[in-house]
């Protein structure tokens, strides 16, 4: 039987992160490959900013390295990483204020007609908004739910607040957008 | 179910409620229109909220994790008990050493005062001195009574037999924790030995 696998991806997550415990930088390189897009869309999805996101995880990346030893693995190191990723997008917003403009949107190649991108792009950046002007503890459960699919338990353990505070947290969001957002689900 | 489940509908459309729930919830939505017309409005916005692209201003991988890589410390910070017990850890063997030279040397030391006493090289501190060190010195006296011409080698076994045998428990004691200081360093090197090689793997 041929594996396929590569070597790297042959350890467990388990086993990469008692070993980046014991200071082995390659073992915490492979686990900051495995969750880099979640982190840095989780950082993004909060602070609206490419390259804001971009610094901020790797904000994130170093203070999961310094907190290492202390993480346990009773809950996923996901989670974990999201939590630590949050606090610091929190800090993020709390020091600048990030203008965002339309130059950052995504201008990924697509087979639809002008028009309809443009259309597309405008609702994507609407929706951008949107979640942005969401107050942020409402804002980073909605994102955990929404972008990254964590379930309401995760999210309670990841921001250390109770599955009552997370559904009325995610309902108060939801109603939120759907009030900013009437136009585009009117349309839809 | 008269009365509406729009409290629920959240928790319905992301998979959260248990069975019995969303057995409520369904046989309710079958006959309401309000309901369903909301729970179409979380699904409608759900879907709306991933037209929103995530970030494709990502740098290549390698480059992130050199980024990161510049940045991070030598190791992960340790937590302070974590450091005192590694330091106790690596201490442990020079502590074991010291025990038992210790250790030794009370052997030595109390086995050399006590023969000479008993062959009265002591003086006067012997009178006071050896009633004191061989509480039981009534057996050592069995080997003087013979009253031989061999009186010396005779004090020296007495002292000897006095010290490690049955008659000294403070030898026993010594030899006992000799005994385990040198299982507790086996024991120890073991362990590192262990410890070193899953490193290594």
């Amino acid at each position: 039987m041929v594996n396929s696998r590569s070597w790297p991806s042959e350890e467990t997550e388990l086993e990469l992160i008692t070993q980046a415990q014991r200071g082995d930088r390659r073992a915490f390189g492979e686990l900051i490959r495995r969750h880099r897009e979640g982190v840095v869309n989780v950082v993004y999805r909060m602070c609206g900013d490419a390259h804001l996101a971009e610094d901020a995880a790797q904000e994130a990346f170093i203070r999961a390295w310094r907190h290492l030893p202390k993480f346990r693995p009773r809950s996923p190191f996901r989670n974990w990483l999201y939590r630590i990723a949050t606090n610091v997008a929190l800090d993020v917003l709390r020091r600048e204020r990030p203008t965002i403009g339309l130059d950052e949107l995504s201008l990924a190649s697509s087979a639809k007609g002008p028009q309809e991108r443009v259309e597309e792009e405008e609702r994507g950046e609407q929706v951008r908004r949107a979640v942005l002007a969401l107050a942020p503890g409402s804002r980073t459960v909605l994102v955990l739910r929404e972008y990254e699919g964590l379930s309401y338990r995760e999210i309670a353990e990841t921001l250390e607040i109770p599955i009552g505070t997370v559904m009325s947290r995610l309902n108060y969001a939801r109603k939120c957008l759907r009030e900013s957002l009437a136009f585009y689900l009117e349309a839809i | 179910m008269s009365e509406h489940v729009i409290a629920w509908l959240g928790a319905y459309h992301d998979g959260e409620l248990g069975r019995r729930q969303v057995r409520q919830v369904e046989a309710h939505l079958e006959g309401c229109e309000v309901c369903r017309a909301a729970l179409e409005g979380l699904r409608q916005l759900s879907a709306l909220l991933l037209e929103s692209p995530a970030t494709s201003d990502l740098s290549p991988p390698e480059h992130f994790i050199a980024q990161v890589g510049l940045r991070l410390p030598r190791r992960p910070e340790r937590p302070a008990w974590y450091r005192a017990l590694e330091m106790a850890w690596r201490l442990t063997p020079l502590g074991l050493l010291a025990a038992w030279a210790i250790a030794q040397a009370v052997l030595v030391v109390s086995g050399a005062t006590l023969i000479a006493l008993q062959m009265g090289l002591g003086g006067e501190a012997a009178a006071w001195l050896l009633p004191v060190l061989t509480p039981v010195s009534a057996e050592v006296d069995l080997f003087s009574l013979s009253g031989s011409g061999l009186n010396d080698m005779r004090r020296i076994a007495g002292g000897l037999l006095s010290y490690g045998g049955p008659l000294g428990w403070g030898a026993v004691l010594n030899l006992l924790s000799l005994v385990v200081i040198g299982l507790l360093y086996w024991s120890w090197l073991a362990s590192w030995w262990v410890r070193h090689r899953r490193q290594q793997l």
